[in-house]
């Protein structure tokens, strides 16, 4: 039998690389697919606690956070398009038309 | 079986208490449809206009004659009860002024307004169910929505870089906190088998009497609630989530812009209201005030702490703000902060001090933002320079507009004021309490607060009333009726409740009913 | 203590998970990451077999490695991106620094109260534990209203993609 924390482990380390891939990476799409990794996660959590506990509602939620993150994807793709059509990068540092003037 | 059966009939009773929902969703298909079949008529923003007003009309109707009663429903998923009714109300009001501003402008060219309609509805939808869910799931699906059709939103303006730039920093941001809010809603279920809402607080109870090392299981509560935190506080743009607001307001069209400070605002209190005040707070809350404390966590003072950093943030950074829409946004962050200090009265006086904080909260907030739309239009431009003089060139809407922010302020006819002084008043009842100190802090810098926010107001007068305009005036384009409408019966509305605030008070008393499940 | 064959196939589906995963964010192209993401995800699917999510391992390689990843590729070739290719300054060398450590601190946080808190054994579950049926049962009785609020969701996400990424209007 596996330890229902090692699942919780992995999900942590999964987080915490997405997480810092957010932080530092500069790339618009990396960035999308680290938040996805943060996605994925938090479904492992869910899905780790409803096995330890045998309650089928963390499937029902890990079944509604991957419909979600789909949507999420569709739309965060569609704004770095649009926004690769109007500057011609998708690197969120060359993205600075609008801050503190002075 | 029959336990899957009774489930369903459950289901099916509720449809009942769900029409003005409903109404919303069909509404949105509608609109999607009717946007199609009038894609060439002459009268295109006219109909559209009026379609969506009719939506969010047959809405209200429903919302009206649906049973006042408070309970559950769709298995615990939302609650229908005074509470989410009133920030229902708030959500029409909202979208149909909404509707009513973008109808005439430019910000939204013909071709496009119905998208815009229809996922406008959508929206309010989405508003709907934030004000109404009990349980953690619908929490994280209604943000969800409302986020999503946000992202497209602000974005609206084609080949335009700032509105590019603006849906970009809003989809990441949103991405990560409601990726954040997801990992610690994991957490909690994991920690006490449920999402339900009403159920949390009697599970942490039980859990800290279970043989669970009560350190660890302590830690764990305060990093999920700070997790789930980070989720809510993005939408209300309270400190440190708040970076996204600032550059979303000013690159989103601004009819949208005026929407976006007021709806999910009110809706991210709604949230947080329910989960911290509803659900957390046990019944030590009636006297405990910054001592409550579920799982020995203290969140009130917690809530404080942000509080001050919101609203102090936010005032000293509009300070240094020439474009107008940026220091409206950052004016809205401050009021993230005085409503937060509501919240952490953590009494039924504070829930129902930001009730009518927000109520007033629409109406001003709107308005100001239609006299930015105005000018806009007329210098194409946001900079305070181009309200030098705008009381000789257009004397109705610099007066409206110092209303408007008169009332932002605090300052007494105005129905701003009214709002404030029962935020004050919630903070203040908790000072001979335990932890009493703490909250005249809380006052005193919130009072400080006010009047560093009254520099920068006065200073918008200032340019309108005093200044010399800064350029000779071009011949401005005549202000479309509506516009001029909207601009005096929100003036109007906001020095009436100013003086005559018995409605309010007796609307929110009526409406505080929380359900509990 | 004794390595059961189950821990082993854990550990086979998990390493490769962590590598995949840092992967996606040590990559200086997006292909390079967005092919490591769809490793992570195959791994990730059998993680959660091991769990008996026997629907959501299923679902993780149809809709997240299949079409969510089908849709990145898709967006790096159509915009024909290429590596970051710029070198770091010294500021921006410490701050990754920063990140990193304050990513890691709470990844140590979250692995200390993960070890400490979930106390109990693995329950004993029936053998539909997380088939298509049981779940199915869940999402149209208990979990009604999200399902439908998904269904909007979805559509409202596609004509908002449609709208924000077309260029005529």
């Amino acid at each position: 039998m596996v330890p229902v924390q090692w699942y919780l482990l992995l999900a942590a380390v999964l987080f915490g690389v997405g997480l810092v891939g957010v932080l530092i990476k500069r790339n618009a799409l990396i960035v999308m697919m680290c938040i996805e990794l943060m996605l994925n996660a938090a479904n492992l959590t869910f899905l780790a606690f409803a096995r330890q506990q045998g309650n089928i509602g963390g499937h029902a939620i890990a079944f509604f956070v991957i419909a979600v993150a789909a949507a999420e994807a569709a739309v965060g793709l569609a704004i770095v398009i649009a926004i690769y059509r109007t500057t011609g990068s998708v690197n969120v540092d060359d993205v600075r038309e609008l801050r503190e003037e002075g | 079986m029959t336990n899957l059966l009774s489930l369903v009939d459950v289901n099916l009773a509720s449809a009942a208490s769900f029409r003005p929902e409903l109404a919303l969703t069909f509404g949105t298909m509608a609109m999607f449809i009717l946007d199609l079949f009038w894609k060439n008529h002459p009268a295109r923003p006219a109909r559209l206009a009026t379609g969506a007003l009719l939506v969010l009309g047959v809405a209200a109707a429903l919302l009206v004659s649906q049973p006042t009663a408070p309970g559950s429903l769709f298995n615990g998923m939302i609650a229908t009860d005074g509470f989410a009714t009133f920030f229902k109300w708030l959500f029409l009001l909202a979208a149909g002024l909404t509707v009513l501003i973008s109808a005439p402008g430019k910000d939204f060219p013909p071709a496009r307004l119905g998208e815009f309609y229809a996922l406008l509805m959508a929206m309010v939808l989405g508003l709907f169910l934030m004000a109404s869910a009990t349980d953690l799931l619908m929490v994280y699906l209604s943000i969800e929505l409302v986020s999503l059709v946000s992202y497209v939103l602000a974005g609206f303006k084609k080949g335009d870089r700032r509105a590019a730039e603006a849906s970009l920093k809003y989809v990441i941001y949103g991405g990560v906190a409601s990726g954040v809010m997801l990992f610690g809603m994991s957490y909690l279920f994991g920690l006490l088998g449920t999402t339900s809402i009403g159920q949390l607080a009697g599970r942490i109870q039980h859990l800290q009497a279970s043989g669970l090392p009560a350190a660890a299981t302590k830690l764990t509560l305060v990093v999920a609630m700070v997790l789930i935190t980070a989720g809510v506080g993005y939408k209300i743009a309270a400190v440190p989530w708040h970076m996204w607001c600032p550059d979303v307001y000013e690159g989103a069209p601004t009819p949208f812009t005026a929407f976006l400070s007021v709806g999910p605002k009110a809706a991210g209190f709604a949230v947080a209201l329910r989960l911290f005040y509803g659900a957390l707070s046990g019944p030590s809350a009636v006297t405990a005030g910054f001592g409550e404390a579920v799982g020995g966590l203290p969140w009130p003072a917690i809530i404080g702490v942000m509080s001050v950093a919101t609203m102090t943030l936010g005032n000293l950074t509009a300070l240094a703000q020439t474009n107008l829409k940026r220091l409206l946004a950052y004016s809205s962050i401050a009021h993230a902060g005085y409503l937060l200090m509501g919240l952490s009265a953590a009494s039924d006086r504070g829930v129902q001090a930001i009730m009518i904080y927000l109520l007033i909260y629409v109406v001003m907030n709107l308005g100001s933002f239609l006299v930015v739309i105005l000018v806009a239009e007329a210098t194409g431009s946001e900079s305070i320079l181009d309200y030098r003089g705008l009381a000789k060139r257009h004397p109705l809407a610099a007066t409206a507009f110092a209303v408007f922010l008169f009332s932002l302020t605090g300052i007494p006819p105005f129905a701003g004021f009214v709002g404030k002084w029962y935020l004050f008043v919630a903070v203040l009842d908790r000072v001979p309490g335990p932890g009493g100190n703490w909250y005249a802090v809380l006052a005193i810098i919130g009072a400080l607060n006010s009047a560093v926010s009254l520099y920068y107001y006065v200073r918008v007068v200032r340019a309108m009333f005093i200044d010399q305009p800064y350029a000779e005036p071009r011949q401005a384009p005549a202000t479309p009726l509506m516009y001029q409408l909207l601009l005096s019966a929100s003036a109007v509305a906001v020095l009436v409740f100013g003086l005559w605030w018995t409605p309010m008070i007796d609307w929110t008393s009526a409406s505080l009913q929380i359900f509990k499940g | 203590m004794n390595v059961t064959a189950e821990q082993v196939i854990f550990l086979a589906f998990a390493v490769p998970l962590v590598a995949a995963a840092i992967g996606v964010v040590v990559a200086r192209s997006p292909m390079y990451a967005a092919m490591s993401l769809v490793g992570a995800f195959f791994c990730l699917a059998g993680v959660y077999v091991l769990l008996t999510a026997h629907l959501i391992a299923f679902l993780q390689i149809l809709v997240y490695a299949g079409a969510v990843m089908v849709l990145f590729l898709f967006v790096i070739m159509l915009l024909s991106l290429g590596g970051e290719g710029q070198q770091l300054d010294r500021l921006k060398q410490l701050q990754w620094l920063g990140f990193v450590l304050g990513g890691g601190g709470l990844m140590a946080l979250l692995a200390w109260i993960s070890r400490e808190v979930a106390g109990a054994e693995m329950a004993a579950v029936g053998p539909d534990f997380g088939t298509i049926k049981a779940v199915g049962r869940a999402l149209f009785t208990t979990y009604l209203l999200p399902f439908e609020a998904t269904s909007l969701l979805l559509t409202v996400a596609i004509v908002g993609a449609v709208v924000v990424a077309k260029e005529k209007i």
